[in-house]
């Protein structure tokens, strides 16, 4: 007999780190999607020639975070069998989220195909058409998927911390410019190829072309990192100084109880002013430190604010499930039979 | 057209947990399931001006339930007598509806076997309730402080109650329109 039976429906955790690490990843992977189709859609015109090689690596790990996803997501539940109803519902968030998630994931990983080195010389290379419809599939889903996780979170009235308009534009941010991040550290490694030939004449090396985008990605993460450092800081002031008691209850946690190692330390420093810091400083700092500490910050927030699940008690609530057994008192099985 | 609701005279609620228990046995719940606990915040007041107050719980049927709109397999459903439940071959085990939930009428066990998890809650005993009988908490109080019946009928104990008297529901203001009424204790006024 299990004994981690928790009968305090009050401060338990019925979401825990499966769901923060599908919010986290759904928005990382939407973003990649939305990001690498974004810049196909608007440079590919210019320059004459598809650029979604320079970021063929970032789109597969796209694809696979919102495949990694998924599977957390599946495998959190308590039947995971039943999970092909879901498509049934016509009115459920998680519905819509399980659809664009499904829809980006496949058209994100066809556009990916058409990136596998050009050696390869597959058959389907001159198949642009279809290309060209992932890349607008890919781009709306993938911000959909964005949209979808903060906005599945605020959408529950009962979760005083959640239920607010604040926290989808906090991960939105948040998602983009852990996408972005991921772009810029992986643009122009394998699978792209070293030479793109550009409007069918000129070839430019790769990593030139490369830098040029990381450029451009390091400036968007920029604006996107000194946004969110901002929408975080309204979201929790905010929660304390206009919430209900509750969600004031939770925000000083943050503030200055058990949270705020992690929120100051965790996500105001590390995760979001020294990244500013070292995108403004440029250099090694820049490319790969600030990147990686934007991540790691993408998914701490996403683990914070899900640990932040707190609910309105009924008068008399806290004490009556503080005084439940926990499930290890002898009493509960003194009269189990003994087996052999 | 019937509607279902239950009042609480908290006046008559002496704290004894009888339907609590009640409802173990009759819907066999696991040891870290309960559907209808009766909470209180202790006895309150200087002595001899002493009292406590029983609040007894259980899912609100709401007429507005956040819970069965976000459950994305149609699991959690209302009936058109207000009844709200789960179909447990249906739930996928989700949570959603237990996030959505303001009363923290539902809950999974984590003694249920491995990928055979649901997410459970009161039914109002719609078995038992739909043969013409009274939900077993109901049935057991024995201080007839769980009142049961149909709110559309005039005739009834409920609707009587919830049209005569001054019933409170619990947080109103969420905009759930929960179909359980309290009668207050009177609160150790004289
Ligand atoms: S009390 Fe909770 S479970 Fe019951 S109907 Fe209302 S929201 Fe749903
Ligand atoms: S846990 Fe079950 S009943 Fe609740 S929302 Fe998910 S599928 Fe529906």
């Amino acid at each position: 007999m299990s004994h981690a039976m928790n009968n305090d429906k009050l401060n338990k955790h019925f979401w825990v780190w499966p769901i923060a690490c599908y919010l986290f990843l759904g928005g990382l992977g939407g973003g990649i999607l939305f990001f690498a189709g974004l810049f196909d859609f608007i440079f590919a015109p210019m320059i004459g020639s598809s650029i979604g090689s320079v970021f063929a690596l970032g789109i597969f790990i796209g694809v696979a975070a919102l495949g990694i996803g998924s599977f957390l997501l599946v495998f959190e539940l308590g039947q995971p069998f039943v999970f092909l109803r879901v498509f049934l519902s016509k009115t459920a968030i998680i519905k819509w989220g399980a659809v664009l998630l499904s829809v980006a994931l496949i058209f994100g990983f066809v556009y990916f195909l058409f990136y596998l080195p050009p050696e390869w010389n597959l058959f389907y290379y001159s198949w642009t058409w279809i290309r060209d419809i992932c890349c607008a599939v890919m781009m709306v889903t993938g911000i959909c998927v964005v949209l979808y996780t903060g906005i599945l979170l605020s959408s529950f009235k009962a979760r005083a911390f959640w239920n607010t308009p604040v926290l989808p534009v906090l991960f939105t941010a948040s998602a983009l410019s852990t996408a972005s991040a991921l772009l810029a550290v992986t643009a122009g490694l394998w699978p792209a190829p070293e030479f793109l030939i550009l409007g069918g004449f000129a070839a430019v090396p790769m990593h030139d072309l490369s830098e040029i985008f990381v450029e451009y990605l390091h400036l968007i993460d920029t604006v996107l990192v000194a946004f969110e450092l901002v929408v975080l800081l309204v979201y929790v002031v905010m929660m304390y100084a206009a919430g209900n008691n509750t969600a004031r209850k939770m925000a000083l946690q943050w503030l200055r109880g058990s949270f705020a190692p992690l929120f100051w330390g965790g996500l105001v420093i590390c995760g979001l002013l020294l990244p500013l810091f070292f995108y403004l400083s440029g250099g090694v700092l820049a490319t790969i430190i600030a990147p990686i500490l934007v991540l790691a910050a993408g998914l701490l927030l996403r683990f914070m604010v899900v640990f932040s699940d707190v609910r309105r008690p009924i008068p008399g609530e806290e004490r009556f499930y503080s005084r439940l057994p926990k499930g290890d008192e002898t009493f509960l099985f003194a009269n189990d039979s003994k087996s052999h | 057209m019937t509607r279902y609701a239950m009042v609480m005279d908290q006046r008559r609620c002496i704290g004894c947990q009888s339907c609590t228990v009640a409802c173990r046995t009759w819907n066999d719940l696991p040891l870290d399931i309960i559907f209808n606990p009766i909470v209180t915040e202790g006895v309150q007041g200087i002595f001899p001006d002493v009292h406590a107050s029983y609040t007894p719980l259980i899912c609100m049927h709401c007429d507005n339930p956040p819970c069965t709109i976000c459950c994305p397999t149609n699991a959690s459903q209302q009936d058109e007598d207000g009844i709200v439940w789960v179909d447990s071959s249906k739930c996928m085990g989700c949570k959603v509806c237990v996030n959505a939930c303001p009363y923290g009428a539902r809950d999974v066990s984590a003694l249920d076997p491995f990928l055979k998890s649901f997410v459970r809650k009161c039914d109002f005993c719609k078995d038992r309730v739909r043969e013409g009988e009274q939900p077993y908490c109901v049935a057991t109080c024995h201080q007839n402080a769980r009142i049961f019946g149909d709110l559309d009928d005039p005739n009834s104990d409920v609707s009587k109650l919830v049209n005569g008297l001054g019933v409170t529901t619990i947080f109103p203001e969420l905009g759930t329109e929960p179909q359980v009424y309290y009668i207050p204790d009177l609160g150790g006024a004289k």
